[in-house]
Order: structure tokens, then C-alpha cells, then sequence
């Protein structure tokens, strides 16, 4: 797996580089704004380009806008953006960008190692990493859209599973967090999408859009 | 939806309503007066009264973009003495020219104008000018405050954030390694998981200060944030050429927020529109919605956005009518 870094604070830089070595993953090059990230990527052909949303020179959101461009230039690019603060637009802008391959995760993330370099591959192999706060913000307008009554169909455990789903987990990775079998999961998985009416999809990645997709319609016309 | 547009554009229609029966009707008298073999032109007296009208109100909304009080005071009886002389001089030409009577209303006029002026001063006249400079010192600090703001939360994300996420990765790293250890492990993840909480922490104060989309793509953009976020259906029509002063920004976006929270809540199901623009040097921010209406202005949250309005010399109105809508409606100068 060949990744590249985008990251202006070499501290940060060097820790996320260091910590991805020390799990067997290859940082090709590093970068620290938005033309470097599109030099590195058009250079070395990554898989996985890893990049913060504030880069020099403006520190508004030329990561985002790279990461798409860089995307554009190289569709099979998968993309993981950390991000010091969770932004409906830049998560909504950057699934819609692609089918495949795309993170969108709190910088402080890093710091849960396991959970990191998990979803690091996943991204790489094509998945999806949605940080878990964006997952509860996305449920949080559905709640307040008034039609509730769907997710509240859902038991606790279902409710679990689906933000786990929403999040890019797969089964395997659910049944390990819930500390349950894998066929627990799969049983909760097949409720969730009877319970909300969603097409039942065997890729993962597609799995998630579906929940994303219905976490997003809000009420009204 | 057909409705809606009426009630977005209520201003603008009322005042193109003032006009165009107007103009029909002396269209109208001309084709009379052409048809009736075009003789003494009599129709200019009656564009005369339609005209005077027509020049007081536009008179008295000049004076209405001063400042309350004095200064306004004093340019409506400029601004209606200017359309009486006009008025006169305009008689006068009509019928002939001749002797200059107008001077004397002119004359007249002038001199209760100057008398208002000599009024002003020099007591008024220092008030004013105090006035002036406090409410220009005034913006500039609320100016300078935002900017400031901004700038801090800028140097949060930068500066301490950045610390302590690189803080929070080593922690992690180093638990990882003491995986033979759990006692130590436990110790560093307690560690770790106090840095995340003062990150998390920090995130929330640097939110309050700006919503990062607002803060990095402006307000149209941020606007419609807001809009795909609420749950009513919400439109939004705007463009800016530039981004606004950080003051202002933020005080149009808290009045589209709390707006678009208030249609959530008290108009379920309802349509919005906000649209935002510049007239002249002015940040024209409106949010209106086909509910029930009835919305009370003096409400809490209608109050606070009030004060913050004019605290910056803008002002902000709500027409909230039962059965037709409401409307919220800001003004805020970006000078």
C-alpha cells in the first residue's frame, strides 16, 4: 500500500508518518498544502492520500478542494481526510465525489491507534471511514426532522449497529466492537434494512451509502 | 410556491404597485387628451399630482438612511422643501414663465431650513458629531473584536489543537507498545483520553466563535449549509462578490440560523426562502417562509438577533402575519 501525507504541522506530519511505519504501512512522500498534495499525487501514484482540510496559504478549506481535484486527475486516488472539526458541506461533497475510497475523520482519531490503521486500510482498500460524529450529526438533524419514527423502530442494539454501518465498519469489525458474534450482526444488519426500506447490497461501500443516503433525506416536500 | 414569491418581494411590489397605476393613468389621459384633438396640454397637471407624491416619499426615504433622530429630522424638512421648490418652479414654467414668484416660497423655505440648522447648533450640532464619532468607534471595535476572534480561533486549530493531537497520537503509541503492561497501558490510555477531551473542548470554543464553513467559504456558503441541514425546504438566492467584514458575517449568519430554526419549530412543513444581496454598501439578509405566521418579533431569540443587528447600526424587522407567513428581515451596513 503506497500512502501519501498532506499536513502542515510537521509535528502532526511526522507522528502520523512515524505511527503508519510502525504498523507496516509506507509513506511514500509528504506534503504540507494543497499544490504539494496534487505534485506527490501526480509524482508517485499513491493508493491512499491522507490530508488535512486547513493548508497553507489561506487555512480555509484548500485540502477538500485538492483532495477532489487530485480525485478528478486519478479516480482510483482513495482519499482520507482528517479534519480538526466535523463539516457536514466537506463530508457531503466529498462522498459525492467517488463510489469508493473515502475518510472523513477527526484529527484526535489517530490517537486510537488500532481503530486508525484499520481505517487507513479500509479507505485504501476501497471502504469508507466516517467518523463517528459526523455519523451522530447526520442522525441528530434526522431526529429533528420530526419523522422519527423509523430510527425509533430500531431496537438499541440495531440503533448501534446502523451508526456502526454509517461509520463504514464492516460485519467483522462491528461484531468485535459490539462484542458480539458475527452472526449477531448479520441478523441485526438484515432488521436495520427491512426496519428502514433500504436496498440490501452485498459491497460494503454501497451498504453505507444506502444508510448514509437515508440519514440525509430529511422531511418535508 | 406562487405565493411565496409575493410575500419574498412584498417590498418591492408595494413599491412598483405605487407606481405603475400611475403611469397607466396618465398614459390614459394623454391618449384622451390626444384623442379630444391635442390641444392645451393639460395632462402635465395631472403628472404634476401624481409626481409630488411620488417626490415626498422618495424624499422621505432619503431621509430615512440617516441616523435616527436630528440628522434625520432635519433631512426630511430638506428633502420636502427641495420637492415643494421643485413643485413651484415646475408651476411657474407651466404657465408661462414670467415673473419669478417661486423665489418667494423658495426664500421662505430656505430660511426655516437655516433656522432648523442654527437650531442644531451648537449644542445639537457637537451632540451629533459625538454621536457620529461614537458610533464609528463603536463598529470599529465590534470590527476589530470579530477579527480578533477569528484570529484566535485560527491559532487555536493551528497552535494548541495541533499540540495536542500530536500529544494524544504519541500517548496512543506509546499504549500500543505497552500492550505486555496493562497497568501502564491503563495509566496512558487515561492520558490519552484527557488530551482527546481538551481537544474536543477546544473544537467547541472555536465553533462558537464561527461555524468553520462560514469562517473559510463566506456566507452565501454558509447559508446554505444551514439550509440543507434544516429540516424545512429551504431555497437560497445570493451571491456576493467579496467576503464580508467578520462582524458582519457572523451577525448575518446567526439571523438565517435562528431564522430557519424558528421555521423548523413553529412551521413545520413550511417552504423558505433566503435570499441575501448588497444595495449599495449595505448586506441585505432575508428569510421568509409560507407558514402560519404569527411569529412573536419580541421573542427570545428574535430579541437577541435585535441587538445584535443594531449593535452594528443595522436593523432587523419581522412581518409575521397569521395565515400569510413570515418574514425576517435584516439590513446590516458593511462600512
Amino acid at each position: 500500500m503506497r500512502v501519501v501525507v498532506v499536513e502542515d504541522s510537521a509535528l502532526l506530519r511526522e507522528g502520523i508518518v512515524a505511527l503508519l511505519a510502525e504498523n507496516g504501512i509506507e509513506v511514500v512522500a509528504q506534503a504540507e498544502d494543497g499544490p504539494g498534495l496534487l505534485r506527490i499525487v501526480d509524482g508517485h501514484k499513491p493508493d491512499l492520500a491522507i490530508c488535512d482540510v486547513r493548508l497553507p496559504p489561506t487555512f480555509t478549506d484548500e485540502g477538500i478542494r485538492a483532495a477532489l481535484e487530485a480525485r478528478r486527475r486519478h479516480p482510483k486516488l482513495a482519499i482520507l481526510v482528517l479534519s480538526a472539526y466535523v463539516e457536514p458541506v466537506y463530508t457531503g461533497e466529498l462522498l459525492a465525489a467517488g463510489d469508493s475510497g473515502i475518510g472523513y475523520l477527526l484529527k484526535e482519531r489517530v490517537s486510537e491507534v488500532r481503530t486508525f490503521v484499520d481505517s487507513v486500510k479500509r479507505v485504501a482498500g476501497g471502504g469508507t471511514a466516517l467518523d463517528r460524529e459526523v455519523v451522530s450529526a447526520l442522525i441528530a438533524d434526522r431526529n429533528r426532522s420530526g419523522d422519527r419514527t423509523e430510527l425509533e423502530a430500531l431496537t438499541p442494539r440495531e440503533r448501534e449497529t446502523l451508526e456502526l454501518i454509517a461509520q463504514g465498519r464492516t460485519n467483522a469489525a462491528i461484531a468485535r466492537e459490539m462484542v458480539v458474534t458475527l452472526g449477531a450482526v448479520e441478523k441485526h444488519v438484515s432488521n436495520i434494512f427491512a426496519k428502514l426500506d433500504l436496498p440490501a447490497g452485498d459491497d460494503d461501500h454501497r451498504r453505507v451509502l444506502a444508510v448514509l443516503a437515508y440519514l440525509r433525506a430529511t422531511g418535508g416536500p | 410556491m406562487s405565493d411565496h414569491g409575493h410575500e419574498i418581494n412584498l417590498r418591492s411590489v408595494t413599491r412598483g404597485v405605487a407606481f405603475a397605476p400611475s403611469l397607466v393613468l396618465l398614459a390614459t389621459l394623454i391618449v384622451i387628451w390626444a384623442a379630444t384633438g391635442a390641444g392645451y396640454f393639460w395632462p402635465m397637471w395631472a403628472a404634476l399630482g401624481l409626481a409630488i407624491p411620488t417626490g415626498l416619499w422618495l424624499a422621505i426615504r432619503w431621509a430615512r438612511l440617516r441616523p435616527k433622530g436630528a440628522t434625520r429630522r432635519y433631512a426630511m424638512q430638506a428633502g420636502i422643501s427641495l420637492v415643494l421648490v421643485v413643485t413651484d418652479v415646475f408651476i411657474w414654467a407651466m404657465s408661462g414663465g414670467g415673473y419669478f414668484w417661486p423665489i418667494f416660497p423658495f426664500v421662505g423655505l430656505a430660511a426655516a431650513l437655516a433656522l432648523h440648522g442654527l437650531f442644531l447648533r451648537p449644542g445639537q450640532r457637537s451632540l451629533q458629531l459625538r454621536v457620529d464619532e461614537l458610533t464609528r468607534t463603536r463598529s470599529g471595535a465590534l470590527d476589530v473584536q470579530a477579527t480578533e476572534l477569528r484570529r484566535i480561533e485560527r491559532d487555536l486549530h493551528d497552535g494548541a489543537q495541533a499540540r495536542l493531537v500530536a500529544l494524544s497520537m504519541q500517548l496512543g503509541r506509546a499504549e500500543e507498545r505497552l500492550a505486555d503492561h496493562p497497568d501502564s497501558a491503563a495509566l496512558v490510555r487515561q492520558a490519552r483520553e484527557e488530551a482527546t477531551a481538551a481537544i474536543r473542548e477546544l473544537r467547541d470554543l472555536a465553533r462558537g466563535i464561527a461555524p468553520p464553513v462560514l469562517a473559510d467559504r463566506g456566507l452565501v456558503a454558509a447559508a446554505e449549509a444551514l439550509a440543507s441541514r434544516s429540516t424545512a425546504n429551504v431555497e437560497v438566492i445570493g451571491h456576493l462578490d467579496h467576503r464580508l467584514p467578520p462582524v458582519v458575517e457572523t451577525a448575518a449568519y446567526f439571523v438565517v440560523a435562528e431564522a430557519l430554526t424558528n421555521v423548523a419549530k413553529h412551521a413545520p412543513g413550511a417552504s423558505a426562502r433566503v435570499t441575501v444581496h448588497m444595495d449599495g454598501a449595505m448586506l441585505v439578509v432575508e428569510v421568509a417562509d409560507n407558514g402560519p405566521g404569527g411569529a412573536n418579533a419580541a421573542g427570545g431569540g428574535l430579541i437577541g438577533l435585535k441587538q445584535r443587528v443594531e449593535a452594528l447600526d443595522g436593523r432587523l424587522e419581522v412581518h409575521s402575519v397569521a395565515r400569510e407567513g413570515t418574514v425576517v428581515w435584516a439590513v446590516l451596513p458593511c462600512e
